[in-house]
């Protein structure tokens, strides 16, 4: 079985407690190399989960906050260094589906310690639906319960990594509710999406969620 | 539109398109029609996408493949540039390729090593391109590529080629000669004539069904296909001797000079410690101003040995190379240009590149990595011109095992046969 990063060989060398079948043998998609490229984050923004010194709000959340915003106590998983940014080419750019399985379990796991109620991911358009195939953001939710209650409006959505921050932060609502029978009213939101990059796409979708009732959004992301 | 005749690209559906165009489906029985190969994985909502070729771009059950047929819309003006002379066995094989040419079948070409494969072909193509065939020149290996692509423009020089390869950003156009890698045939769909693929015993072509039928829909149904190798398969000697294939053996170098013979020395751990007796052939090579390669089985030997030899003879000029270097090209371009002395490299540098005059050192040449074939091509990288047709392959090696006697008996055999042709040291 070879690496899904960079393509060498996995040496996957059972030890004897696996042989045994005592221990449970998780196949592995990478190598020790590509694996221990990806930085986790230890310490981090309280506000957006960006790796830094202190808990500390940083200078973007402050501004969020001056904004009248509702803080999204946003957890992130990694740092988006290069070892990241060649992952989501692979996987969202090129297409790659299987990667998704690469963080998906970790990924859950975390999910699945934080308090919600509902769990809603970030769409993609129909045009990136129809070509890309899928949503990265659900691809990497895979094995848990999740509500698409968010669709994205615009008619020809450009994508995001196109723009530099000052048109990002220009950017109006991309996104409506859809209509559906659950009701948010006094719920806890987990907003899902698979990077944090200026906040700007989660805080327009956390409006949504609290225009429609919830009484608290939070958000995760894979990267940060 | 030129831009499709004789290839297959990629389309998403929901995208508007040329009209005329011929609109082909990604999957037939989920087996992916650019690369062959079942191997495909799920997305949501029962559509699904081919692993073989991803790297290429991804072919999904999303896409369409466009195509046009070729139409070789070409001049025939062709005229060759290449003003050398063939040696008598050269002109015998390249008159066997012009026989295979006009019947349009397979055929391999087996020369040792430094033979003059490159110049046999001119006559060959020169004939094809004259008859407005579409000619194409596929090796799996990059690096063969990039030394080809200045000979081929040369020799051509009225002819419009483009050379496609990966690590490159030179737009597709139309032309009538096409360099390539192996990999860029998936682009391709019925548009050569006359095919020839150099290195065809080569990682990653020797193994790999996909490469192999990128290639058979490359071409035409009724075309020619060429191979070359100095060190053929298995698998190619059989359908040899089951007159399956035709062939042309060249077991003499084209300055009539032998191969030189592979040299070893039983050495202690040279992992630990560069062994004295390589060190000492280092400084005569820096005494005596020889340029040479160093082979070393793995990537994490290059530094180390680099460094070792730094630091012994701090003097000399070198570098260290990898597949995965970012500064490989410019640093086998260093080594052909004489900026550097010499490099260290791994079996990458096995074949396909000429650097005049070197001699070529292999540490640990009896460890897996370097096969038969492979000892036999770095040997071959030795004695390559008419000013110096011979030079020294030393091998050091831990122990001797029947791989390296091996190679070396084929270097032997070769030179047999070579003699019987007026072959001398």
């Amino acid at each position: 079985m070879n690496c899904q990063m960079c393509q060498n060989y996995i040496d996957n060398e059972l030890s004897l407690l696996q042989t045994l079948g005592l221990l449970k043998n998780q196949k592995k998609l990478i190598c020790q190399a590509c694996e221990s490229d990806f930085a986790v984050i230890t310490m981090s923004c309280s506000g957006c989960g960006r790796q830094q010194k202190s808990t500390q709000l940083c200078r973007d959340c402050r501004r969020w906050q001056q904004q009248g915003k509702i803080l999204l106590k946003h957890t992130a998983l990694y740092q988006y260094n290069d070892a990241m940014r060649s992952f989501m080419q692979q996987y969202k750019f090129n297409g790659d589906y299987k990667l998704r399985g690469i963080f998906n379990s970790k990924f859950i796991q975390i999910i699945k310690s934080l308090s919600k109620d509902v769990i809603v991911p970030i769409p993609v358009s129909e045009n990136t639906m129809k070509t890309r195939g899928f949503n990265q953001t659900t691809g990497l939710l895979e094995g848990i319960i999740y509500q698409e209650l968010l669709q994205v409006t615009t008619i020809k959505k450009s994508h995001q990594s196109q723009f530099n921050r000052k048109a990002r932060m220009l950017r109006q609502q991309p996104f409506t509710l859809k209509e559906s029978s659950i009701s948010l009213r006094g719920k806890h939101v987990l907003l899902v999406d698979d990077i944090y990059t200026t906040g700007n796409t989660l805080y327009h979708a956390a409006d949504l969620l609290y225009s429609a009732g919830a009484i608290n959004v939070k958000s995760i992301s894979l990267a940060r | 539109m030129k831009a499709y005749y004789g290839r297959q690209l990629l389309n998403p559906k929901i995208e508007a398109r040329p009209k005329n165009l011929i609109t082909l489906p990604t999957f037939i029985d989920s087996v992916c029609q650019r690369c062959g190969q079942k191997n495909t994985e799920k997305l949501p909502n029962n559509h699904y996408y081919c692993c073989g070729c991803l790297t290429l771009g991804r072919v999904s059950s999303h896409d369409v493949l466009l195509h046009l047929p070729e139409p070789n819309e070409f001049d025939g003006k062709a005229a060759l540039s290449w003003q050398g002379q063939l040696t008598a066995q050269q002109q015998v094989v390249s008159d066997e390729l012009i026989q295979t040419l006009l019947y349009k079948r397979e055929h391999l070409v087996w020369a040792v090593t430094g033979a003059g494969k490159t110049e046999m072909l001119f006559p060959v193509i020169h004939h094809a391109l004259q008859k407005k065939y579409r000619v194409g020149i596929v090796s799996p290996r990059v690096d063969v590529i990039i030394e080809l692509a200045p000979r081929f423009r040369a020799a051509f020089s009225e002819t419009d080629m483009v050379v496609l390869h990966g690590a490159q950003t030179e737009d597709y156009r139309y032309t009538q000669l096409v360099l390539a890698t192996t990999h860029q045939m998936l682009r391709f769909k019925s548009a050569f004539d006359l095919l020839i693929v150099d290195e065809v015993d080569s990682f990653p072509y020797d193994g790999d069904k996909m490469l192999v039928h990128a290639v058979k829909h490359a071409r035409k149904a009724s075309s020619a296909l060429i191979y070359l190798s100095a060190t053929p398969t298995k698998k190619l000697q059989k359908r040899v001797t089951s007159k399956d294939l035709t062939v042309s053996y060249l077991p003499l170098r084209f300055h009539q000079h032998l191969l030189p013979l592979l040299k070893t020395t039983v050495v202690g751990h040279w992992r630990k410690k560069l062994p004295s007796k390589f060190l000492r052939q280092l400084k005569k090579f820096y005494q005596e101003d020889r340029r040479f390669l160093i082979f070393v089985p793995k990537v994490s030997d290059l530094r180390r040995v680099y460094q070792g030899i730094k630091q012994c003879l701090p003097d000399i000029a070198g570098d260290y190379v990898h597949a995965s270097d970012p500064e490989r090209q410019e640093k086998v371009q260093k080594m052909r240009d004489k900026d550097i002395q010499y490099l260290v490299t791994t079996t990458i540098l096995e074949r396909g590149v000429t650097f005049p005059g070197i001699d070529v050192l292999i540490l640990g040449a009896d460890e897996p990595i370097f096969s038969e074939n492979a000892l036999v091509q770095i040997a071959g990288r030795v004695g390559r011109n008419h000013d110096r047709p011979t030079g020294l392959v030393q091998a050091y090696i831990r122990h001797t095992n029947l791989k390296v006697i091996a190679a070396q008996n084929q270097i032997k055999k070769m030179n047999q046969r070579g003699r019987r042709l007026g072959g001398h040291i």
